[in-house]
C-alpha cells in the first residue's frame, strides 16, 4: 500500500486501488477531496488561500495554492484518469479559525465561503464537510473504496 | 505534577555558551577568524550541525561550505551567529512535546523563526536576530511539558474541544501552568536577557504588556499565529489560541499582507530544508 502525501498548495490524483491520499495538519487550510466510485479514482487538493488575484505568478507556478486555481486542476486531473464529473463525491475538511476575535483575520472562514461557492457555481453538491472549529485535522482518502477520515488535533479518527 | 515540572527545569544542560562567544569576538573589527573556529569547533556537538545548514539555500552562500572555517568566511556575521545559534537550540529538540515527534515541534520553530524575519523586513526594512532566537525557542516550554503530559493532555484536549477553553486556559487549570509561562521561566535559568524571556512567557498573550515597547512579543504572537493558521503547529494545540486584532492594527497589517507573509514563507520553507532536518527523531 502506498501512501500518497499531500503537502500545503499540492494535490495528488490516483487510480491505484491500494493507495492512500493523505494530507497532514489543516489549519486555515481546506482539503477538498473527490471520489468516482464507479472509475475508483480520486484526489485530494490541500489549498492555503481563497483567490489566486493575490498573487497571479505563484498561482501560475502552484495552481494548488488557491482555491480558484486549485479546484479545477484537481477535477481535470482526476478526469484525465477516467473520473466523470456527473458521478464526483465531494466531501471537503478544515478552515479552522482561532479563537473569539471578530475583527481578527480571518483566512479559514474566508476559505470555507470561497470554497462553497465555487462548487455551487459550478453545480457540485457537497456530499460532507467538517469545517471550522478551532482544531488541526488530518485527512486521509482510501482509494480502494472512497473511504475519507478526518483526525482532529486530540481527537479520534472519524469517517467523513 | 507541578512541582516536578518546575524541579526538572533545573536538571536541564546548560545552554551552549557558543554563541555569546562567538558574538563577542565578532564586536572586534579586526578579529581572527582562526579564534573563531576554534570557539565554535570546542563544541563538538553543535559543529556537524552548522555545517550541515551553513550549505542551505536560505543563507545564499555559493561556495560549498565544507568546513568550519569556510563556514566563518563565507557566511557572513548574521548568518554565522544565526547558524551557530540554530545548531545549539536543535540539540534541545530530543523530545515530542504534545506532538508525535519532535521533528515536528522543530518545524514549527524554524517556520516561526523564518517567518518573524518576513515580517521583521516588511515592518522594520531589516532583519533581527534577537528576534529569531526567541521565535526559534519560543515553545521551548513544550519541550519540557511534554515529558509530565501523556496522561494529562487527554484532560487538556477534552477542555479544549468540549469547554471553549483555549489551549492556554486548559493547561493552566490542568497543569498549573502553561507552556509559554514555563518557556519563559527555562530562558531566565538559561541566563538569556529579559526581553527573550518575556517574548517567550508572553506570545501568546500579547495583551499583557503595554502597548507602547516589546515590539517582540507582538512579532513573535504574529509569527506564531500565522503558523499555525498555516497549519504548521508542531504540537496539536492547532488554532485554540485568542485572537488579539490589536496586535494587527498597531501595525496596520491587511489581510493580503497576511496572505502574502504567508506565501513567502512556504518559499523560504523549501530553501531552509536543511535547518529542518536537523532534527530527525
Amino acid at each position: 500500500m502506498a501512501d500518497l502525501v499531500v503537502g500545503i498548495s499540492d494535490l495528488k490524483c490516483s487510480g491505484q486501488q491500494n493507495d492512500v491520499i493523505i494530507t497532514y495538519a489543516l489549519g486555515s487550510c481546506i482539503a477538498v477531496v473527490i471520489y468516482d466510485p464507479m472509475a475508483r479514482v480520486g484526489g485530494m487538493l490541500h489549498f492555503m488561500l481563497p483567490d489566486s488575484t493575490l498573487d497571479k505568478t505563484k498561482a501560475a507556478a502552484l495552481p494548488g495554492m488557491f482555491a480558484d486555481t486549485g479546484v479545477p486542476l484537481l477535477f481535470k486531473s482526476c478526469y484525465q484518469l477516467g473520473a466523470e464529473k456527473k458521478r464526483m463525491i465531494v466531501k471537503i475538511a478544515g478552515g479552522a479559525s482561532i479563537l473569539n476575535d471578530a475583527d481578527y483575520f480571518r483566512i479559514g472562514q474566508k476559505n470555507i465561503t470561497a470554497m462553497r461557492k465555487l462548487f455551487w457555481k459550478n453545480n457540485v453538491l457537497i456530499k460532507a464537510e467538517d469545517t471550522g472549529k478551532n482544531c488541526n485535522r488530518t485527512v486521509k482518502l482510501q482509494l480502494a473504496d472512497g473511504k475519507c477520515f478526518v483526525r482532529s488535533s486530540g481527537g479520534a479518527v472519524e469517517e467523513l | 505534577m507541578l512541582d516536578r515540572i518546575l524541579l526538572s527545569i533545573n536538571k536541564l544542560p546548560a545552554f551552549p555558551a557558543t554563541v555569546q562567544r562567538v558574538a563577542e569576538l565578532l564586536k572586534n573589527e579586526d578579529y581572527s577568524v582562526n579564534e573563531i573556529v576554534a570557539v565554535i569547533k570546542f563544541d563538538q556537538a553543535v559543529t556537524a550541525n552548522i555545517l550541515k545548514i551553513s550549505n542551505s539555500a536560505y543563507f545564499g552562500v555559493r561556495q560549498k561550505i565544507k568546513t568550519i572555517h569556510d563556514a566563518v568566511v563565507y557566511l557572513g556575521q548574521q548568518h554565522l551567529v544565526r547558524a551557530i545559534q540554530t545548531a545549539s537550540i536543535s540539540k534541545f529538540f530530543t523530545n515530542k512535546g504534545y506532538g508525535d515527534k519532535a521533528s515536528e515541534l522543530w518545524e514549527h520553530s524554524v517556520a516561526v523563526a523564518l517567518m518573524s524575519q518576513i515580517l521583521s523586513r516588511q515592518m522594520y526594512q531589516q532583519e533581527n536576530s534577537v528576534l529569531y532566537t526567541a521565535a526559534l525557542l519560543h515553545d521551548v516550554g513544550k519541550l519540557v511539558m511534554g515529558e509530565y503530559v501523556q496522561d494529562a493532555s487527554k484532560k487538556i484536549f477534552e477542555l479544549v474541544n468540549n469547554h471553549a477553553y483555549s489551549f492556554l486556559e486548559a493547561e493552566e487549570e490542568v497543569v498549573g501552568i502553561n507552556h509559554a509561562d514555563l518557556g519563559g521561566r527555562i530562558a531566565e535559568y538559561w541566563n538569556f536577557p529579559a526581553e527573550i524571556r518575556d517574548a517567550i512567557a508572553l506570545h501568546h498573550r500579547p495583551n499583557l504588556i503595554d502597548p507602547e515597547g516589546k515590539v517582540l512579543i507582538s512579532l513573535i504572537y504574529l509569527s506564531d499565529q500565522f503558523c499555525l493558521t498555516m497549519g504548521i503547529d508542531g504540537g496539536m494545540d492547532g488554532l485554540a489560541h485568542r485572537g488579539f486584532s490589536e496586535v494587527t492594527n498597531k501595525f496596520q497589517l491587511r489581510e493580503s499582507d497576511i496572505e502574502k507573509c504567508m506565501l513567502m514563507l512556504l518559499e523560504q520553507l523549501k530553501q531552509a530544508n536543511e535547518l529542518l532536518r536537523i532534527v530527525d527523531k
